[in-house]
């Protein structure tokens, strides 16, 4: 039987807190330009506008129907080289951070962009009349009226979906980047300690995750009685 | 104030309005009404451009609604609305409900905004609520708030679509009596109404519309008194019934 030996984690942790950090900044880059994106789309999407309409269309779809980790291949093999050749940048510029956002964040964006296509058509119609009626503009209805009513009944599957997000990153482990998942790996590697490091960062994840979903079951409990 | 002039609208080959001729004077209080799914609702929609039409003229104010030159955004700043389900802004408070479009879209400054909102809650009977959110109003008591929320806008004229069939029947007079105030203090009214006592007390004309036509337009002591048409003296019957 396997022998456990925990010894190399104590003095691992701070590079493990510094992959963690990175799996943090993913997670939170890709959420916030997600959504912004994803409400981008779901607006062009909504539009009468047919060509934009097409366009959100086809991007949804494209992106929900290719595995995410070839999206990010994808994006660390051609985001350095065309920022390389677009600003000059010096050959082998550590760009794997900045590339893994990037590929999060246009993949999330398709999957936000459906929840928040939901949640504006949740929001009653007469609601946009209304502030129309009031004289504002498609515009101002939009963002002062139906969006923070769509975005109130969303929060909770926003929220979802970032959990999922966080796991996620552990896929960034193709381009070799130390995110969290990435730093348990090499410390276990290194020590010859693989699966004491995979199953102390598997519950970390677990911690994490079930009590970010219990905040959100939480959140979503109080609006119920709200 | 606002002149139709043959309006139609069709959805496919459904006629929901068909030479639709009206006019109502500056003053002047006009309730609509007729069966549900009559083209009610769109016609008094049209007014404000909130449903197009295809064909024909409506003239608000001196203003073209169908003309593509036109600000529609512009034009309803000065029409007010009141819609059968409210249609508060749930996610703010009362006032804010009263204070955004003045702000937003008159570009008052916040403070006149809330004085004004304020002085509206008064005249509806409601200021002790203004820091509360639309969902723990009753219905009349958010009708009225609703009212007031259009006035903020100074209106020329107010539009009514059915401001009572959602409310409960011991909540409808409150909303009647702010509305019948107003009739009494000039303004300018088209309201789509069944409550008939409400069209004796303050209507100068009644129309009555039938699949998509208006079928009658008359003072109300002629419609009351002895409707042309056979649908109206229906409606009537069945209506003054219950
Ligand atoms: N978007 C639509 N598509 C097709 N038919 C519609 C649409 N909106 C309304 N209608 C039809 O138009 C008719 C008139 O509706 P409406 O103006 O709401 O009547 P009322 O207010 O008198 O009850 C109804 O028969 C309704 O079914
Ligand atoms: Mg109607």
């Amino acid at each position: 039987m396997h022998e456990f030996d925990w010894s190399s984690i104590p003095n691992a942790l701070p590079f493990l807190w510094d992959g963690m950090k990175i799996s943090l900044e993913i997670t939170l880059s890709a959420v916030v330009f997600g959504i912004v994106w994803g409400t981008l789309l779901a607006l062009m999407r909504l539009s009468s506008i047919t060509p934009l309409s097409w366009f959100a269309a086809g991007y949804v779809n494209l992106f929900r129907a290719v595995p995410l980790v070839m999206v990010l291949l994808w994006f660390f093999l051609i985001v350095p080289h065309l920022l390389e050749s677009l600003f000059g940048l010096p050959r082998g510029t550590d760009m794997r951070l900045t590339s893994a956002i990037a590929g999060f964040a246009l993949f999330e964006a398709a999957y936000y962009s459906e929840i928040i296509r939901a949640g504006i058509q949740s929001v009653p119609k007469g609601q946009m009349a209304a502030a129309s009626a009031l004289g504002m503009t498609y515009g101002q209805a939009m963002r002062l009226v139906v969006l923070p009513q769509a975005f109130r009944n969303m929060v909770p599957l926003l929220l979802t979906q970032g959990i999922i997000l966080f796991q996620d990153t552990s896929l960034v482990y193709v381009s070799a980047l130390a995110d969290f998942f990435g730093a348990a790996y090499k410390v276990g590697d290194r020590d010859g300690r693989l699966v004491e490091l995979l199953l102390f960062a598997g519950a970390v994840y677990f911690v994490l995750c079930f009590a970010a979903s219990r905040v959100v079951r939480h959140y979503q409990n109080r609006m119920k009685t709200a | 104030m606002i002149s139709m002039n043959k309006v139609s609208k069709h959805y496919g080959s459904f006629q929901v309005l068909a030479d639709c001729t009206t006019e109502v004077h500056k003053g002047e209080v006009i309730v609509v009404c007729g069966p549900s799914g009559s083209g009610k609702s769109t016609l008094i929609k049209c007014v404000n451009g909130l449903e197009p039409f295809q064909s024909g003229e409506i003239i608000v104010n001196g203003v073209s609604v169908g003309d593509p030159k036109t600000n529609l955004s512009k034009l309803r700043s000065t029409v007010g609305m009141v819609f059968q389900n409210f249609e508060l802004f749930p996610h703010m408070r009362i006032i804010d409900n009263l204070a955004i479009a003045q702000v937003k879209v008159l570009g008052r400054n916040p403070e006149q905004a809330r004085e004004k909102g304020l002085k509206l809650l008064d005249r509806v009977g409601l200021r002790v609520q203004a820091e509360k959110y639309p969902g723990q109003l009753s219905g009349g008591q958010q009708q009225r708030v609703a009212i007031a929320r259009a006035l903020s806008m100074d209106p020329i004229c107010m539009l009514f679509d059915e401001p009572t069939s959602a409310l409960d029947p011991e909540m409808i007079n409150e909303v009647l009596d702010v509305m019948t105030e107003l009739a009494q203090e000039g303004m300018t009214m088209m309201c789509v109404t069944h409550e008939m006592g409400f069209a004796r007390r303050v209507a100068n004309r009644v129309i009555f519309m039938d699949q998509g036509r208006i079928v009658e337009d008359d003072s109300k002591e002629a419609f009351f008194g002895n409707p042309r048409s056979e649908r109206a003296q229906q409606f009537l019957a069945k209506i003054l019934h219950h």
